[in-house]
């Protein structure tokens, strides 16, 4: 499974969404399911999948599709791999 | 950099005090019967013990040392400090520990020392008493934890009445020229501090009648200034990435291997989320890492000393135990510590 791939997942996994879906304006502000529970959760997958530690600037952050792609390679995850 | 291997100091005993009073998630009624159950199911707090407004830390500290005291047969005038660790002392002067220091019939001699540091209390108070002891000035320390945490905020305030209970521990240290070696490092996030704040009561902002107009914040979260108020996903944010690091790093920095090195991870037992979260991420054995927050909730500072009086007590009073202890709250401040102890002196637990 390519990095993206499992990008994906973890916001298919959290959401329930299709893969189709998902773009840099899938956000906070945009979808309605988007609280802090599922923002916690997404950053829990995100740190399991990568193998990552993130910050807590980094988990208060992770607002929209697009930032998290940001967040995640800055931990050196090449997301086109 | 603040890191300490401490020589020369033995644990010799911990003991801890709760109220009779138990209060399970059902029987709060901020909420419904639906919301007790997901938050049993997630946060993991099911029952805390609840002290009266008559009864504060101190008491049950009081009652913890004096069953400590009298199963270790120390003489009390062979007590030279006693650090009281606690947000939620007596009065706002004079210190708490001076109090204690008459309730115990402790010697005029002793060093009386309080310190307000939260939920690193156990490992602040460790730290403190036992550099003293190190220091060859002094032998022995008898350190008291406790918080009436429930007291310092709002009673309509959701997203803090379940999580904390009441409890008063007890931690005795003396000099041992054979105790194997403390090591703690402690870190500080100043900047995080209004994640976990008492806006109104200090000298900042001091109590005013405004102090006490409460405000709904949505959520089923009403409170005042003069409440203690927590940003949750600030502190969720801070306890899940801060504190592992340090750990993870304390254990590549040591050259201790978590899996064969290490009899027992003690966590501080904010919730079953963070507490999860942070063996998760450490890839913790997870049969030695011991929780009770199902049955005392979130204790502050008592969190660590009640973990080994509920829940290895057999293995601390029967044997030595490595432990890696890793705790985290105000300020923001975390701290990881190494120690050997036991065996020492563990009474049964104590209520009041």
């Amino acid at each position: 499974m390519s990095n993206i791939e499992k990008y994906n997942n973890i916001f298919v996994e959290v959401f329930g969404v299709d893969p189709s879906l998902l773009n840099d304006d899938f956000s906070k502000d945009t979808v309605d399911l988007w609280d802090s529970v599922h923002q916690l959760n997404l950053v829990s997958l995100a740190e399991e999948s990568f193998d990552i530690m993130l910050d807590p600037e980094d988990i208060m952050g992770f607002t929209s599709y697009g930032k998290g792609k940001e967040i995640v390679a800055a931990q050196g995850v090449d997301l086109e791999a | 950099m603040a890191k300490w291997r401490i020589q020369n100091v033995r644990m010799a005993g911990v003991s801890a005090c709760v109220p009779e009073n138990v209060v399970k998630t059902e029987d709060i009624d901020l909420m419904s019967p639906e919301e007790a159950e997901v938050f049993n199911n997630t946060v993991g707090i099911k029952k805390r013990h609840i002290a009266p407004d008559t009864v504060c830390a101190s008491d049950m500290c009081q009652k913890a040392a004096e069953k400590l005291i009298e199963e270790l047969g120390w003489d009390k005038g062979s007590i030279d400090v006693l650090i009281f660790e606690s947000v939620t002392g007596d009065y706002k002067t004079p210190p708490t520990s001076c109090l204690l220091q008459d309730r115990l019939g402790l010697p005029d001699t002793t060093f009386c020392l309080d310190m307000p540091m939260g939920c690193c209390g156990c490992l602040y108070a460790i730290t403190v008493g036992g550099n003293l002891i190190s220091s060859g000035n002094v032998k022995r320390a008898l350190l008291l934890i406790g918080d009436t945490a429930l007291r310092m905020g709002s009673l309509k305030d959701k997203s803090r009445v379940p999580l904390f209970g009441d409890c008063g521990t007890a931690i005795a240290l003396e000099f041992d020229e054979s105790a194997p070696e403390i090591v703690v490092d402690f870190h500080t996030f100043g900047k995080g501090y209004e994640a976990l704040m008492t806006p109104h009561g200090g000298f900042r902002h001091p109590a005013t009648p405004e102090s006490f107009v409460e405000e709904d914040f949505g959520n089923g979260i009403v409170r005042a200034p003069i409440h203690t108020l927590i940003n949750g996903m600030n502190v969720f944010s801070f306890a899940i990435s801060k504190p592992p690091k340090s750990v993870e790093q304390f254990l590549e920095v040591e050259g201790i291997d978590r899996n064969e090195d290490v009899d027992y991870f003690l966590i501080h037992q904010a919730n079953k989320m963070i507490v999860d979260r942070v063996v998760k991420k450490l890839k913790l054995p997870s049969d030695k890492v011991p929780y009770n927050l199902e049955e005392y909730g979130n204790l502050g500072g008592a969190s660590i000393p009640s973990l080994m009086v509920t829940r290895l007590r057999d293995q601390l009073t029967s044997s030595p135990q490595r432990l890696i202890m890793s705790s985290f709250g105000l300020g923001l401040s975390w701290a990881t510590m190494s120690a050997t102890f036991g065996p020492m002196i563990i009474p049964e637990i104590q209520t009041i």
